[in-house]
Formats: structure tokens, C-alpha cells, sequence
């Protein structure tokens, strides 16, 4: 099997920073299906949708690890690890800011399960700027991996 | 005794002049001689021109004109810039003949080449 094909496994683990690219829309999908699993659950007042809400995010919390540890890898590899500015600075601030995100409303629900309260009336915000700063550090990602660039 | 005074500010006034013109000369050659030079801009994801071909010796300077950052590093890790935000610029001297092909460590389809003749 020549190296760099499709389905060559090496492409996929050796590749170095690839994974990243690969890892992050984990937690992107997962915490925005968790967050809408929240707000339909609120809404329509259905306890399994608020189980599954909690269960996406908490595996969107997780899932931030290792995107995060591939994306420290790739500004090691691919940028010997230099001072970042510009678009590089402001997505891996952003990053940051996302990952305590996602934390932060996983552990609202998380709390509120542990003590069987209902979800706090500020969470509802709290997930909504999560979402937005999950989708603006997706949106500079997708600029910098070249997914808006031609072919 | 008045001629050989004059004689003698004549002959000093000749090796001054002589010593001027020939330092002001000797000042001109040692002027580095100016180093040929080609570029290559960044944009809309590509290196344009993808290939050029220039003399050794030559400095080659890529420019970002992409709104997004880049990166040059050659296949063999000749050289390797710094990511380089918009309007940055990098610069590498080929000094030996031969074939360079590069590319954008960020973006690795974006590739390039140098031939050095």
C-alpha cells in the first residue's frame, strides 16, 4: 500500500498535525447537538432530551482534550512552536475560550443533576455564547486549515 | 629657491589629486555588487509563479498577499520561514545549482519549486 493513499492507516496517525483538523469537529457537533438537545428539551419539557443534552456534552468536554493537545502539536510541528499573531493568536485564544466553554456548560448540568435542581435560567446564555465562540473559532480553523481556499 | 617651492607645491598638489581620484576609485570597487533577485507572491492559496528558474546567487523573496497566513519550507528543510500574516515577506539566497521544491507546511497542497541554474 503506497504511502499517503486514502485508506493508508500511517496517513491518518502519522500525518502529525492532521488529527486536529479531524478531531475538532467532535467537539464542534457535540456540544451544538447537545446545546439543541438542551433548548428542545426545555422547550418541549422532555426529560430524554435533556439526558441526551447532558450526554453530548459531556462527551463534547471530553473531546475537547485531545483536539486541543493535536492542535498544540501541530503549532509544535508544523510552526516549531514560534510566537503566534495574527489569525494563528486570535484561534488559539479563542480555542481556549471554547474549551472553557463547553467545560462550563457541561458542568452547569452536571451540578444541576448531582443536586436535582433545574438548569439555572442563565445557563440557556451561557450555552448560547458558548455556541457562538465555538463557531467563530471554527470559522478562523476552517480559514487556517484552507477548507475555504480552492480545490 | 622660488622655482623649487613652486616645484614642490606642484608635486604635492599632483600626488593629492592622485590619491583622491585613486582612493575615490579604489571606494567604488569595493561597493558590494548588487545581488539578482526574483519574487514570488502568496494568494488566493498558491505560489505564483509556482516554478521559477534564476541564476545562483540568486535572493528570492516570497510575499503573502493572502488574507490568511503561510508558510515556505523546502522539501529538505533548506530553509523554513516563520508563518507569515498578510504582507510579510521571506527571503532565501541560492547560492548552489540545483532543484527546490517547497511548499506551505499549513496548507501542504499549496506547493512550489526553484530551479537554480
Amino acid at each position: 500500500m503506497a504511502r499517503g493513499g486514502l485508506f493508508d492507516p500511517r496517513t491518518a496517525l502519522l500525518a502529525k498535525h492532521a488529527q486536529h483538523v479531524v478531531l475538532i469537529h467532535f467537539p464542534i457537533a457535540l456540544f451544538i447537538a447537545g446545546v439543541a438537545f438542551d433548548l428542545v428539551g426545555r422547550w418541549r419539557k422532555r426529560r430524554l432530551l435533556a439526558e441526551a443534552a447532558y450526554y453530548n456534552l459531556l462527551a463534547a468536554a471530553w473531546s475537547t482534550l485531545p483536539a486541543f493537545a493535536t492542535g498544540l502539536l501541530a503549532w509544535q510541528f508544523e510552526l516549531d512552536g514560534q510566537k503566534l499573531k495574527g489569525v494563528l493568536l486570535l484561534h488559539l485564544m479563542l480555542a481556549c475560550a471554547s474549551s472553557a466553554m463547553i467545560w462550563l456548560v457541561w458542568w452547569e448540568h452536571f451540578r444541576a443533576r448531582r443536586r436535582g435542581e433545574a438548569l439555572p435560567g442563565r445557563s440557556v446564555i451561557i450555552e448560547w455564547v458558548g455556541v457562538g465562540i465555538v463557531a467563530l473559532t471554527g470559522h478562523l480553523g476552517g480559514f487556517l486549515s484552507g477548507v475555504n481556499g480552492p480545490g | 629657491m622660488r622655482r623649487g617651492i613652486r616645484s614642490l607645491a606642484l608635486a604635492a598638489a599632483i600626488t593629492g589629486v592622485t590619491l583622491i581620484v585613486g582612493s575615490a576609485s579604489f571606494m567604488a570597487s569595493a561597493q558590494p555588487v548588487p545581488v539578482p533577485s526574483a519574487g514570488v507572491k502568496i494568494d488566493n492559496f498558491s505560489f505564483g509563479p509556482a516554478q521559477i528558474t534564476i541564476p545562483a546567487g540568486t535572493t528570492v523573496t516570497w510575499t503573502n498577499r493572502d488574507d490568511i497566513p503561510h508558510t515556505v519550507v523546502s522539501d529538505d528543510k533548506l530553509f523554513k520561514s516563520n508563518a507569515l500574516d498578510t504582507d510579510d515577506k521571506f527571503s532565501y539566497t541560492f547560492a548552489k545549482p540545483g532543484t527546490y521544491p517547497y511548499f506551505c507546511s499549513l496548507h501542504p497542497k499549496m506547493t512550489g519549486k526553484v530551479v537554480v541554474q
